[in-house]
């Protein structure tokens, strides 16, 4: 109880923001899981990385052009920024790219995903050697996020993620759901399905993007994955799946912190972790009982 | 013969640059069944993508009424992670008709109901589409497509991998929603049984190659040796047609 309350104390943002990140991957993760593009997931959390890493550039002064545009004096928000639009940037830049190509047969998704994966990763590495940050653990550590250097702005701007993802899922959902189900046909029966598809990666990518400068690309990757699996193998309903994902990623990251806290260890990876440990309960659990 | 509702006129279907087939003339005229055949990998898809206004023509005119497409597409490409019911699959039918924000009405759901019961599965209604039989989840499709009220059912490879009660079965439902609903059906298979017996119209097609017309017309010897490079004998016995390969041994 103790160690609770210091956690709560020392840390409020970062335990509310660990339910936040986890129930925005459980639920972009259902979508991400059932259209089988888990690689989209890896992919858009190494650009979003290499997004953060571009913005340590300074190529252009953002920073600048929002202070004196829009006459912001507290310079921490600016500079919180400019990580935070590019690594959206970057995504909404792949997202476009990607959502084009499910009509291509030269290559297969999963071809070009990897290519634009690889790329992401060695553009991360040579923006972080140009970086005028001297240490690149320093750069690293920034890069990837930590559930545990969540703040006040960092958790409104979950908080917002969150309501906008839900929103537009609940609002879109007959478009949607009849895209992601079966493109071609909502194409034959009138409904635009290239540009559903376009608002729904574009959704998932300003998700997937924002939660990793938050969290860091193991958090969101393993929250995208494994919450949503764990509600495939409990749920006889579409609903249940959906909550399923998003309950577990609310519960598992703050006993996460709590355990990471108590036992030292890093709070994503144990978040990482502890989510395995029950996705493997589940799923013996449904191998014991039969399919 | 009914009103003409689709016209192709000299058109040329392919992606990007690349032309697949050439020259592409017929017409589809209310309650047709028109059988669209054709070896794999000859274009068939391709056409029906054109003809749904999914893919634009290279060349050529289109001309279409403005129809109500039900589409089934093939079995294959439809398979869920999500544990969606028959319910869910066919109520997507409905979508496009609704408001963009509206939720489905009572009449949304009178439609789904009667569309399940003319497929004969409305008692799966509440099942799981991932847990049924390749006859059930083709029927769910067909169901779908009803439910959009269409001008035109357009299946795609409906009978594909199917065991031969279900695809006769399926065969037998197609060709009753053609005669007791009169809805003009175009029916894509690769298979030339599944076709030959129950269209009144035929299209032929291969890469280069393309023949339209009434059954009678198109279903020859030469020209079905022309589409699949291979010698056929054809035969009418009691009105139906018997297609054997010339080197089947």
């Amino acid at each position: 109880m103790e160690t609770i309350n210091q956690l709560i104390q020392l840390f409020p943002y970062a335990v509310l923001g660990s339910i936040l990140a986890g129930m925005i991957c459980g639920f972009l993760g259902t979508f991400v899981v059932s259209q089988r593009v888990v690689f989209l997931g890896a992919t858009l959390t190494q650009v979003a990385v290499a997004g953060v890493a571009f913005s340590f550039l300074h190529a252009i002064n953002l920073e600048g052009i929002l202070t004196s545009l829009l006459g912001i004096k507290d310079h921490s928000i600016a500079h919180n920024f400019e990580p935070v639009f590019y690594s959206l940037l970057f995504a909404v830049i792949v997202v476009l790219i990607f959502s084009q190509t499910y009509k291509q047969k030269i290559l297969t998704q999963d071809g070009i995903l990897g290519i634009i994966f690889v790329v992401a990763v060695a553009l991360r590495i040579m923006f972080i050697q140009k970086s005028p940050i001297a240490e690149v653990s320093e750069v690293e550590s920034i890069l990837k996020g930590d559930i545990l250097f969540i703040g006040q702005s960092q958790f409104y701007t979950l908080l917002g993620i969150f309501i906008f993802t839900l929103g537009m899922f609940t609002v879109f959902q007959k478009q949607l759901k009849f895209v992601t189900f079966d493109a071609e046909s909502a194409s034959a029966h009138g409904i635009n399905s290239r540009f559903w598809l376009l608002i729904f990666y574009i959704v998932v990518g300003m998700g997937i993007s924002l939660t990793t400068r938050f969290v860091g690309d193991v958090f969101t990757f393993a929250y995208l994955i494994i919450p949503s699996s764990i509600g495939i193998l409990l749920s006889k309903k579409v609903w249940q799946v959906f909550l399923i994902a998003v309950v577990v990623g609310a519960i598992i990251p703050p006993i996460s912190i709590f355990l990471a806290f108590k036992y030292d260890f890093s709070s994503g990876p144990a978040a990482v972790v502890t989510a395995f440990i029950l996705f493997l309960l589940v799923y013996l659990y449904r191998k014991i009982r039969g399919n | 013969m009914g009103k003409k509702i689709i016209e192709f006129s000299d058109v040329t279907i392919g992606y990007g640059k690349k032309a697949i087939v050439e020259n592409i003339s017929f017409s589809i005229y209310e309650n047709d069944f028109v059988g669209l055949v054709g070896p794999n990998g000859a274009g068939k898809t391709t056409l029906l993508r054109t003809l749904l206004g999914n893919l634009k023509n290279l060349r050529g005119e289109i001309k279409r009424d403005p129809l109500r497409f039900g589409y089934v597409p093939q079995r294959d490409t439809v398979q869920p992670l999500l544990p969606y019911t028959v319910q869910d699959v066919v109520m997507m039918g409905r979508y496009s008709l609704m408001g963009l924000l509206s939720k489905p009405s009572k009449t949304d759901y009178e439609i789904t109901s009667a569309s399940l019961e003319k497929v004969g599965i409305k008692h799966l209604s509440s099942y799981n589409y991932n847990s049924l039989s390749g006859g059930q989840r083709q029927r769910t499709l067909i169901a779908r497509a009803l439910a959009v009220e269409p001008n035109i059912l357009i299946l795609d490879e409906p009978t594909n991998g199917m065991d031969t009660p279900s695809h006769h079965s399926l065969l037998n439902l197609i060709s009753e929603l053609h005669v007791e609903k009169k809805l003009t059906i175009l029916l894509v298979s690769h298979l030339l049984s599944d076709v030959a017996n129950g269209v009144k119209k035929l299209i032929l097609i291969d890469k280069n190659y393309f023949q339209a017309g009434s059954i009678e017309e198109v279903l020859s010897e030469s020209n079905l040796q022309k589409t699949y490079n291979s010698e056929f004998h054809v035969n009418k016995i009691d009105d139906e047609y018997i297609i054997t390969s010339k080197h089947r041994n």
